[in-house]
């Protein structure tokens, strides 16, 4: 049994008077890749702050890649690759620049640093990008090169704040399958994103909620788990008011917009798609069309996020 | 690769990396190349603590041969100018007012017939106290003149009676180390002085601050290089052109306003690099403090103004009370300067400055430690 | 509601906003009214020509009752305190390292001479790498020499040709009259590019001017509106700073309190005036604040006249002068201060001033229609 890649056990973080990360606790298995989704200010990015050793936790520990954050967070760094949510090159250097500069920061030089820089850019797609400013870039091709400045030192662990935000959906597909091919090398890759479709990618994902970890399993288990009722998706006209009188209804778990149209979550005993239509048409909306659909990472999310902070509000 | 970077590698690639973005960076490039030749020439050419051709009024009441040839001489020697003549008090009273005119010499009526009549005169000499330097340089060349020409007629006048006239004593000045007392020499360390100051402190001061505010810095401090290698990254470029700086001021120096080279010009190589490295060490220190870059610009010119104001480069260190006196010990300024002033201009060796190259190699060690030290390496 | 009226309530409406904004913000009070008057503090009491007790060495190579004499008169007084007693070497040695400034030099025989009824012949030594002070220190040992020489010959009569001194607007010679109102002026004017570079920019990088230029109010009301709050800060700057410099430093205010206020006003609307220009031309709070800084720092320093006389200067950059406000306002300032110059002596200064407030305040404005098109 191979040591877990990334452990945190009761992990902390306070500022001041607000508790930032509260009491966290997982482990992630090498090679895994570990998805972490909770709302803006859920306290995301102060976790992996801390376990790549740039905040320390004021209670609790972390160990990455053998190891301590707190105690050895030097040789955290040198074993891992973190890519930040706000690009973060020099955007005034060319390409090559600094992939030079962030080898050398880790060490590497030399022919043998020659030929990884080399093959970085090609499996970036930045060889003949070389040259260019980094600024002068557009945004995808950018965070290319940051990623490809993560992992010149092949690192164990590869950190991922919101690596996709402002990337087209082709550069999406390209970056996660390039993502597995590391994960298939025994990178651990542990990531965060608001893109929840990217997050069915992931092996486990973890729901952080006001800074505490509230979820923590597969995808599949979480949809069985916080989408227990049917799932179906409905469109029509004048659908709102409709959806008002709906959602009293007993035997309704959730009743949501979901693009022009709303997706229902209902208790399978007591609802399925004709009586569901029915009770809508007859609440005043009209050309109704229900079909069955598929439980989704956003009806977790929603479950687990938004729900009971409105519950609560109320 | 898990093994301990080589700090070799890791201090080579944050220089490159300093190096090649401050040489892109055509605005730095401009302040510091541009700027400081700039900077020389206005200076230079516009710092002038000589005073001559002192615009002087004057008022000849008396209109005699003898009033006119001490008016003459007192003129020749090129310290007060001829600014017309009048005869009415009041307009005397008006040019002063203006600042038309910076003094006035009044010569009664009668003067001539009571200097021949060995009867005792007197002469005026009204001045605008409001610039106490020109005043006194004013009030000297009259009563220098006045008094030479006293003491000549009380000789004559006693050798006449043929009694020797008593002994004078006459004194001579020696002007040390600058004999014609032209203001560049003075100014020119001066502004070496200054040159240096704003461009290391500014400059390395908003260099961190620009790399927080990026976003670039959490990158960096990701990686296992050590705060201190960040910090002498910076610090690089900064020493290289700092020293580049002194040569071009010192030799526009030499060439456009005949500035002497005394002394050694290591010791003012030596005395250069120490006082490059407080500038930069307290530029370094503003910036690990400093949020933005503009608190970081802020902080630096709100430093650099008092610290080049009381340093002497302007006025005399021994002119300002005690206790500010006292304040300047801690300047590294003060020190660089007097450095300079004494090694260019008096000849000075190391055995006359040591202690001041002592202090600041003290202070940039010091405020370096301090720097590096504050320097957290975790964002917090 | 008329034009007019609806001008100025319009603004109305941006200065009040800018006072809020500048009343939730620390740091530009700070910078506006602390600034100023610490410095100044600070500066006029470190910023002087005045010295006193001039490190002397003396070199009495004859060491006679007439050499100790003299060497009595110089050191009597509080200009001159003797620092060694001692040979030429040791002198130079002691300039150089800055121990001393000055030597009077005696040579052997002074007595001899005197008594012989020759003249007596002494040297003084000067410093000459600190050309500010040499003249000093040269016209008082020279004046004490003298002195002495006069006093040693007992003339039984009046001296036949005498000067009277008078020394108008500052008899006591003091630095601080001729300091302190040209460092108020350096300060105010560096506080007043600063503030508005600081401010304004921001307001660019934050984007809310755009949200400005979506409403109907028009740039002159901008310009305005963002001007007043600043001049007002301003008003109290040179008030407080006029008052430092009375009560502190002593320096009297000869003239017409009114004409200094509204002279000082016309001088800071030229340079908020400028730091609004510079603002608006400057991409970046950065940028604004350097440009601004740098652009107050060293005209207001050097080619004001408050450091040293305009005169003195070539004419290239007494020409260049005259486009420096700060110029003026220490003409200006300096003589209703000191010398009680009244309207019609100061005319011109107002005149320059006005002209420099309303040309850059118009390009201030023009410059505000670029950006919005």
């Amino acid at each position: 049994m191979r040591e877990p890649s990334i452990e945190a056990v009761h992990l902390s973080r306070r500022f001041g008077s607000f508790q930032a990360v509260n009491d966290v606790s997982f482990s992630v298995a090498r090679g895994e890749i570990f998805g972490y989704l909770g709302a803006n200010g859920a306290g995301k990015s102060s976790t992996i702050r801390m376990l790549c050793g740039l905040l320390a936790p004021t209670d609790g520990e972390a160990r990455v890649a053998g190891f301590d954050v707190k105690a050895e967070p030097e040789s955290v760094k040198a074993s891992i690759g973190y890519m930040s949510q706000k690009f973060s090159l020099y955007l005034d250097l060319p390409v090559r620049a600094n992939i030079e500069f962030f080898g050398g920061a880790y060490g590497l030089s030399g022919p043998s640093f020659a030929a990884r820089a080399d093959e970085v850019l090609r499996l970036c797609d930045l060889e003949h990008e070389g040259d260019a400013i980094t600024g002068s870039l557009p945004g995808g091709i950018r965070q290319r090169l940051a990623l490809g400045c993560a992992i010149l030192h092949q690192p164990a662990v590869l950190f991922l704040d919101e690596p996709t935000a402002g990337v087209d959906p082709v550069s999406r597909r390209h970056f996660w399958r390039f993502i597995r091919s590391l994960a298939r090398e025994d990178s651990t890759i542990f990531v965060t994103t608001h893109y929840l479709d990217e997050a069915e990618y992931c092996g486990r994902i973890g729901l952080m909620v006001d800074g505490r970890l509230v979820a923590l399993d597969t995808p599949a288990a979480l949809k069985r788990r916080y989408v227990p009722g049917r799932v179906l998706a409905v469109r029509g006209h004048n659908l709102a008011s409709a959806a008002t009188s709906l959602r009293r209804r007993p035997g309704i778990i959730a009743v949501e917009p979901f693009g022009a149209g709303l997706h229902l979550q209902v208790a399978a005993d007591d609802w399925n798609a004709d009586s569901v239509a029915h009770a809508l048409t007859s609440a005043g909306a009209q050309a109704v069309q229900v079909e069955a659909g598929e439980p989704t990472l956003e009806d977790v999310f929603l479950a687990v996020v938004a729900r009971p902070r409105e519950a609560h509000a109320q | 690769m898990i093994a301990r970077p080589r700090w070799s590698v890791q201090l080579r690639a944050v220089v490159r990396k300093e190096v090649r973005q401050t040489v892109r960076d055509r605005r730095i490039m401009f302040m510091l190349i541009v700027a400081p030749l700039l900077q020389t020439v206005v200076f230079g050419f516009a710092v002038d603590f000589q005073f001559d051709r002192v615009p002087t009024l004057v008022v000849d009441h008396d209109a005699s041969a003898q009033s006119r040839q001490h008016i003459r001489r007192l003129l020749a020697d090129g310290t007060l100018r001829d600014a017309g003549r009048t005869s009415e008090l009041h307009e005397v009273e008006r040019r002063l007012q203006t600042g038309d005119t910076a003094a006035a010499l009044i010569l009664p009526a009668g003067l001539a017939r009571a200097l021949a009549a060995q009867r005792p005169a007197e002469v005026q000499v009204i001045l605008d106290g409001g610039d106490p330097n020109r005043a006194v340089v004013v009030a000297g060349a009259a009563a220098r003149y006045f008094g030479e020409t006293a003491e000549a007629m009380v000789k004559e006048r006693l050798a006449l009676h043929g009694i020797t006239p008593p002994p004078l004593i006459r004194a001579t000045p020696r002007i040390w180390f600058n004999p014609t007392l032209k203001t560049p020499p003075y100014m020119i360390p001066g502004v070496m002085t200054i040159l240096l100051v704003i461009t290391t402190t500014l400059v390395t001061a908003m260099g961190l601050a620009r790399e927080r505010e990026m976003g670039t810095l959490e990158q960096v401090l990701v990686t296992p290089i050590r705060p201190l290698f960040l910090l002498v990254g910076k610090m690089t470029p900064f020493l290289v052109i700092g020293c580049f700086d002194v040569l071009l001021v010192l030799t526009a120096g030499v060439w456009i306003f005949g500035v002497p080279l005394h002394g050694s010009l290591l010791l003012v190589a030596t005395g250069t690099v120490l006082y490059v490295l407080s500038t930069l060490g307290i530029g370094l220190l503003i910036s690990t403090v400093s949020r933005t870059q503009q608190q970081a610009f802020l902080a630096g010119f709100l430093f650099a103004m008092p610290a080049i104001l009381l340093s002497g480069v302007m006025t005399p260190i021994r002119a300002m009370p005690l206790w500010l006196q006292v304040v300047t010990f801690f300047n590294p300024v003060r020190y660089y300067v007097e450095v300079l002033r004494a090694v260019l201009l008096k000849g000075a060796g190391l055995h006359d400055i040591w202690w001041r190259l002592l202090a600041l190699l003290g202070f940039g060690v010091a405020l370096l430690t301090i720097a590096s030290l504050r320097f957290h390496k975790r964002v917090a | 509601m008329t034009g007019p009226a609806r001008f100025l309530v319009r603004v109305a409406a941006m200065a009040s906003k800018e006072v809020t904004h500048i009343r939730r913000d620390p740091r530009t009070l700070y910078m506006a009214l602390a600034m100023p008057v610490v410095m100044l503090l600070i500066f006029g009491f470190g910023v002087s020509f005045d010295m006193d007790r001039i490190p002397l060495v003396v070199l009495d190579g004859d060491r006679s009752v007439a050499s100790r004499s003299l060497v009595r008169a110089v050191s009597a007084g509080h200009e001159f305190a003797i620092a060694a007693d001692s040979d030429e070497a040791t002198a130079l040695c002691m300039i150089r390292r800055g121990q001393a400034l000055a030597a009077l030099a005696i040579p052997t025989g002074y007595e001899r001479h005197l008594s012989a009824g020759r003249d007596g012949e002494v040297q003084l030594i000067v410093d000459g790498a600190d050309g500010v002070v040499a003249n000093q220190i040269l016209a008082k040992i020279d004046g004490l020499v003298r002195a002495e020489s006069l006093r040693r010959i007992d003339l039984g009569a009046e001296p036949p040709l005498q000067v009277k001194v008078f020394t108008l607007f500052n008899p006591e010679a003091r630095s601080a009259l001729f300091m302190v109102p040209g460092l108020a002026v350096y300060l105010l004017a560096i506080a007043a590019v600063l503030l508005t570079a600081l401010t304004v920019s921001g307001e660019w990088e934050r984007g809310s001017m755009e949200q400005l230029f979506a409403s109907p109010v028009g740039r002159l009301e901008i310009v305005l509106g963002k001007l007043l709050p600043y001049l007002g800060l301003g008003m109290l700057q040179l008030l407080l700073v006029v008052a430092v410099g009375a009560v502190i430093f002593d320096v009297p205010i000869r003239g017409s309190a009114p004409l200094l206020f509204f002279v000082g006003f016309l001088f800071l609307v030229g340079m908020l005036g400028q730091g609004l220009f510079i603002s608006v031309v400057a991409r970046s709070q950065l940028v604004a604040t350097q440009a601004g800084a740098l652009s107050s720092l060293l005209p207001s320093l050097l080619l004001s006249g408050m450091l040293v006389p305009i005169e003195n200067m070539p004419r290239i950059l007494q020409a260049l002068s005259a486009v420096i406000p700060a110029r003026y306002f220490v003409h200006a300032l300096r003589g209703i201060m000191l010398k009680g110059s009244g309207l019609s002596i100061l005319w011109t200064d107002l005149v320059a001033l006005t002209v420099f407030a309303l040309i850059i305040l118009a390009l201030a404005t023009a410059r505000f229609r670029r950006r919005l098109a």
